[in-house]
């Protein structure tokens, strides 16, 4: 493969990108395995990453262009997949149905890749737009782009991918030069109607009993039964405080994952696995790699020759602010509990490959930056 | 930058998404700044709070022994159903409870108890469900641990009274603390903890102090199942002080089994060493058998009888000796004697008073049994004469009388180490009462005072303690079960946690002997009436044993009024004594409830002990216990 790479394509790969989210990933398998250290999920977790880089050179050195014209087939493929998860080839994991298991290529999650190919269309299509604020019809295009997708997660059901898409969506609005009062509008409009609608929800009995159980684990944590709905919040914060300055550098004696009071810990809650064993200095440190990363992708949207690659590495830096933050934030308990992997060390192959493809796009269009 | 080309100010909006970027990271990195270097300390000791626990590893209590140390009450291992609190703390009670029911072959209203209480506890404490488990218990558990993880089969040194109903009064026995126990300030500070053992009854739980072991723990890891993933420490514990008691096994036999052998059962015969207060002897008959309390409490079946016990109107767990009050009839004249000399109602020159075939007070006469002149104190002792001690009394007064009590300390309680003594009532403590009730105290009560009758209702070891004394020259020991606790030694390393230190031995604390005051002559002269009781012709010579002379007195202590005194109002027998008479070893009382004659119940089963005691020294050959129970 080497061979075929123009010596320019070497000179312009973008190495930090790659060294930074190989890092980030082996700091993670890392502790996948601190969580479980008898089970093989981090040597699963190499193979993934393994298969990740592959697949990451190769979207790295493809021209992305190419791929962006072709988008209305993957943003097809990626629905078909989804709907497959609701027939008889879905697969069914702790109650929720968001796997598909195909002859050959195995069993993945669908709703991971179609949010790059979503993110393809949208940027086909927002792409190709001239100057001049955004038009409402415009506007109407894209979510019914964003409908089918999110419509078909939502049927899954599987809330936390499905929110990662409104994020995206607002950034591709926002960068495709809507009216800023629309933005402080909505801003405006969100601030008054989400504690109304809890209000409301709560009122009415839509609003569940558990799912007020779980924002009540956030409001009062100390307070919220313990052996309840609470608790996955309450044993995170515990894990998280715990790890203390320096971490317990993979004590497992002690371990909270180990002991199994803390649920899901190479999944969802991995970051307070990261806080036990690595403490405030290894968390800040994750988070200040993190940073970089996300500065070094939006100065790759900067330089980006057009602007299908601008949107591109833009909305894969939404969804993944969004996901760190989301995941994060649950694990250090002011978020509700929403099953969103933390991006590159959260276990779990589908997550893994698809945020390297994500990478992929935004290190091919950084290479091609000069070109026009 | 090219894009701004476009004109929609692109950098611009770059930059905001990027400054959000770094809000929402900072927003992570200041709240992960509190919980682990604000909080740090906190989630910390909560992770081990909750991954570590206690568990007891119980301490046996120490052994109870006779004098001669052959074992009265030890331990011996069981297995306990312990039920976790932890596993089940979101679980209904309602859905356990038939289960547990039906599998361990419980009560289901002690099961939803036991329940109930768990949950009160901390997350981690644990609570016996089912003790002295049997195969099958254990069987069931095991085949249900992923059913029900908050059972567990836990080893437990279980209390064993070897004797069953023997000794049980004064043995006692142990069960689990209460709640109500928990809090006094008994057990406050002692570090007792829901479901320990300690002493309920008798010796146990008045000596519960050394007799308790110290529990160990092992502190282990556990997941969030409450299952043990390892074992980080360990505290041995530290096992109770061993006691040996002043009881003789040997007499403690024969006096049960003459109770056993009277015509009603009913009674009590209590031996002591009169020359230091040491218990030889203390049986109360019906009894009860102490293991029912330690093992039964939690099966329907124990249940059953321990309530049939507290409704037996025979009363068997009422400890006769401590707790029963009679009135002590003719045997009340040995004190008597004593306090009319001291005070001068009698002198040793002139002791006589006229028999009189009886008295007449006010428009009553009460009558002697026999006619027996103008005797001296020594032949009314010995022939029991009703009239002299009508005389007496009058001649003391009440205030005499009350002197006498307080002389005698019959106002008191025993002292013995035992709990739950009661106080004889006395003319002193119903005089206020009868004063105010008739509104003067005659003299009538005065007469029935002398011999022992209406105001006079006393414990047998107050009466013991007293008599004791005249064969003491005066010397009154209180009564005691106490030898000596042997030492123990210090579990673990001293200036460590779980370091318990060593517990010395230690022996009964003599008091110094109240002295009654009396001259020898007067002695003497009460000494030589109480010798003639069995010696010389008196009211108890059947029970005359060659070469051990035994000084005594019988008394008959009427129930009811003469001529309702047949059937279940019969006279209660007494025979209060102690031998040889000049030197006295051993001191005996006897009282055998409603059979009649103290010579003809009392004095006979008093005398069995006698031929025990004599058998141990070697005087008489060994008897066949069989016999005497035929007898």
């Amino acid at each position: 493969m080497v061979a075929i790479i123009e010596k320019r394509e070497m000179r312009d790969f973008d190495w930090l990108t790659t060294l930074l989210a190989i890092g980030i990933a082996c700091f993670g398998i890392w502790q996948i395995h601190n969580a479980m250290p008898g089970e093989s999920y981090w040597t699963k977790q190499i193979i993934g990453l393994v298969i990740a880089l592959i697949a990451f050179a190769v979207i790295a050195f493809s021209d992305y262009r190419r791929i962006i014209e072709l988008a209305p087939i993957f943003y097809i493929v990626g629905l078909v997949l989804l709907f497959l998860v609701l027939t008889p080839l879905g697969v069914e994991v702790n109650g929720q149905r968001a796997w598909v298991r195909l002859p050959v290529v195995g069993q993945f999650q669908p709703s991971e890749f179609a949010k790059i190919t979503t993110v393809l269309m949208l940027a086909k299509y927002f792409g190709g737009r001239k100057s001049g604020t955004l038009q409402l019809r415009e506007v109407m295009i894209g979510c019914a782009i964003m409908a089918g997708p999110v419509g078909l997660i939502m049927l899954e059901p599987d809330a936390g991918q499905a929110l990662t898409y409104f994020p995206i969506f607002a950034a591709v609005l926002f960068l495709s030069a809507i009216k800023l009062r629309y933005v402080v509008v909505v801003a405006i409009a969100a601030a008054i109607f989400i504690p109304t609608a809890y209000y409301v929800g709560v009122q009415t009995g839509t609003i569940k009993r558990y799912q007020q159980e779980r924002i009540n684990a956030i409001l009062d944590p100390e307070n919220a039964d313990p052996r309840g709905y609470g608790y996955h919040t309450v044993q995170s914060m515990i894990t998280v405080g715990k790890g203390g300055l320096a971490g317990t550098r993979g004590d497992t004696e002690t371990s909270q994952s180990v002991l199994k009071f803390l649920p899901e810990p190479h999944t969802d809650f991995i970051f307070a696995v990261t806080a036990e064993n690595t403490g405030f200095i290894g968390c800040i440190a994750l988070l200040l790699a993190y940073a970089l990363l996300l500065s070094r992708l939006i100065d790759g949207a900067r330089e980006a020759s057009d602007r299908a690659g601008m949107l591109v590495i833009m909305s894969i830096v939404t969804a993944m602010i969004f996901q760190i933050f989301v995941n994060i934030g649950m694990t250090l308990g002011f978020l509700p509990v929403i099953g969103v992997p933390l991006p590159m060390m959260s276990a779990g192959l589908s997550a893994i490959l698809s945020t390297f493809i994500a990478l992929g796009f935004v290190v091919s269009i950084r290479m091609r930056r000069f070109v026009n | 930058m090219k894009l701004n080309e476009h004109g929609q100010n692109l950098g611009g909006r770059l930059i905001t998404i990027q400054i959000v970027a770094f809000v929402l990271l900072a927003i992570l990195g200041v709240r992960l700044y509190y919980l682990q270097v604000v909080r740090g300390e906190y989630y910390s000791e909560r992770a081990e709070n909750q991954r570590i626990r206690l568990i007891p590893i119980p301490a046996p209590r120490g052994a109870i022994l006779d004098r001669n140390g052959k074992i009265l009450v030890d331990s011996r291992p069981t297995f306990n159903i312990v039920l976790s609190n932890e596993p089940i703390k979101g679980v209904d009670v309602d859905s356990r409870v038939d289960d547990y029911a039906r599998g361990l072959n419980l009560e289901p209203s002690y099961v939803r108890e036991r329940l109930v209480a768990i949950k009160k506890q901390n997350d981690f404490e644990t609570l016996v469900l089912k003790d002295n488990a049997s195969m099958q218990d254990i069987a069931w558990v095991e085949s249900h641990l992923l059913e029900f993880p908050e059972l567990r089969v836990e080893l437990q040194p279980q209390r064993f009274y070897p004797h069953g109903t023997q000794m049980a009064h004064f043995l006692g026995y142990v069960g689990e603390i209460s709640p109500k126990q928990l809090e006094s300030d008994e057990f406050k500070d002692k570090g007792l903890r829901p479901g320990d053992i300690i002493g309920k009854a008798g010796l146990e739980q008045w000596y519960d102090e050394w007799l308790r072991g110290r529990p160990g723990y092992r502190k282990v890891i556990v997941d969030s199942r409450g299952r043990v993933q390892s074992e980080i420490g360990v505290v041995m514990p530290q096992a109770g002080q061993d006691m040996v008691t002043t009881i003789d096994f040997d007499l403690q036999t024969a006096a049960e089994q003459q109770l056993a052998a009277s015509p009603t059962k009913r009674g009590t015969i209590i031996a002591m060493d009169p020359n230091n207060g040491e218990m030889l002897a203390m049986a109360s008959l019906p009894s009860f058998d102490p293991n029912i309390f330690v093992q039964g409490s939690k099966t329907k079946e124990g249940r059953k009888q321990i309530a049939a016990y507290w409704q037996d109107p025979s009363r068997p767990l009422y400890n006769r000796a401590i707790q029963g009050r009679y009135p002590p009839g003719s045997t009340w004249k040995l004190p008597e004697s004593v306090a009319g000399l001291q005070q001068g109602a009698i002198t040793v020159e002139r002791s006589n008073l006229a028999c009189g075939g009886g008295i007449q007070v006010g428009n009553k006469f009460t009558r002697c049994m026999g006619s027996h002149g103008s005797p001296k104190l020594d032949y009314a002792i010995t022939k029991s004469c009703d009239g002299y001690y009508y005389r007496l009394a009058l001649k003391m007064g009440i205030e005499g009388i009350t002197k006498m009590v307080e002389e005698f300390e019959y106002d008191k309680p025993s002292g013995i180490d035992l709990p739950n003594e009661k106080i004889s009532q006395t003319p002193k403590s119903w005089r206020p009462i009868v004063e105010k009730r008739e509104g003067k105290w005659s003299d009538i009560r005065t007469v029935f005072s002398g011999i022992g009758q209406d105001t006079v209702v006393i414990t047998p070891i107050a009466h013991l303690k007293a008599i004791a004394s005249i064969g003491m020259r005066g010397r009154m020991y209180t009564p005691h079960f106490l030898k000596e606790f042997k030492p123990i030694a210090a579990v673990g390393e001293q200036n460590q946690s779980g370091y318990f230190p060593a517990r010395a031995g230690f022996g009964f604390q003599h008091s110094e002997p109240k002295i009654i005051n009396m001259t020898p002559e007067q002695n003497d002269l009460v000494l030589k009436g109480m010798w003639g009781v069995v010696n010389g012709g008196g009211t108890g010579a059947s029970i005359a044993i060659p070469g051990f002379e035994i000084a005594g007195k019988t008394g008959t202590a009427q129930v009811a009024e003469l001529g309702k005194d047949t059937g279940k109002n019969k006279d209660h027998a007494w025979f209060a004594s102690f031998a040889p008479a000049y030197k006295p070893e051993i001191a005996v009382l006897g009282l055998i409830e409603n059979v009649g004659f103290g010579g003809s119940f009392a004095a006979p089963a008093v005398k069995g002990v006698y031929e025990a005691y004599l058998v141990k020294k070697g005087f008489l050959p060994p008897v066949d216990p069989d016999l005497v129970a035929k007898r």
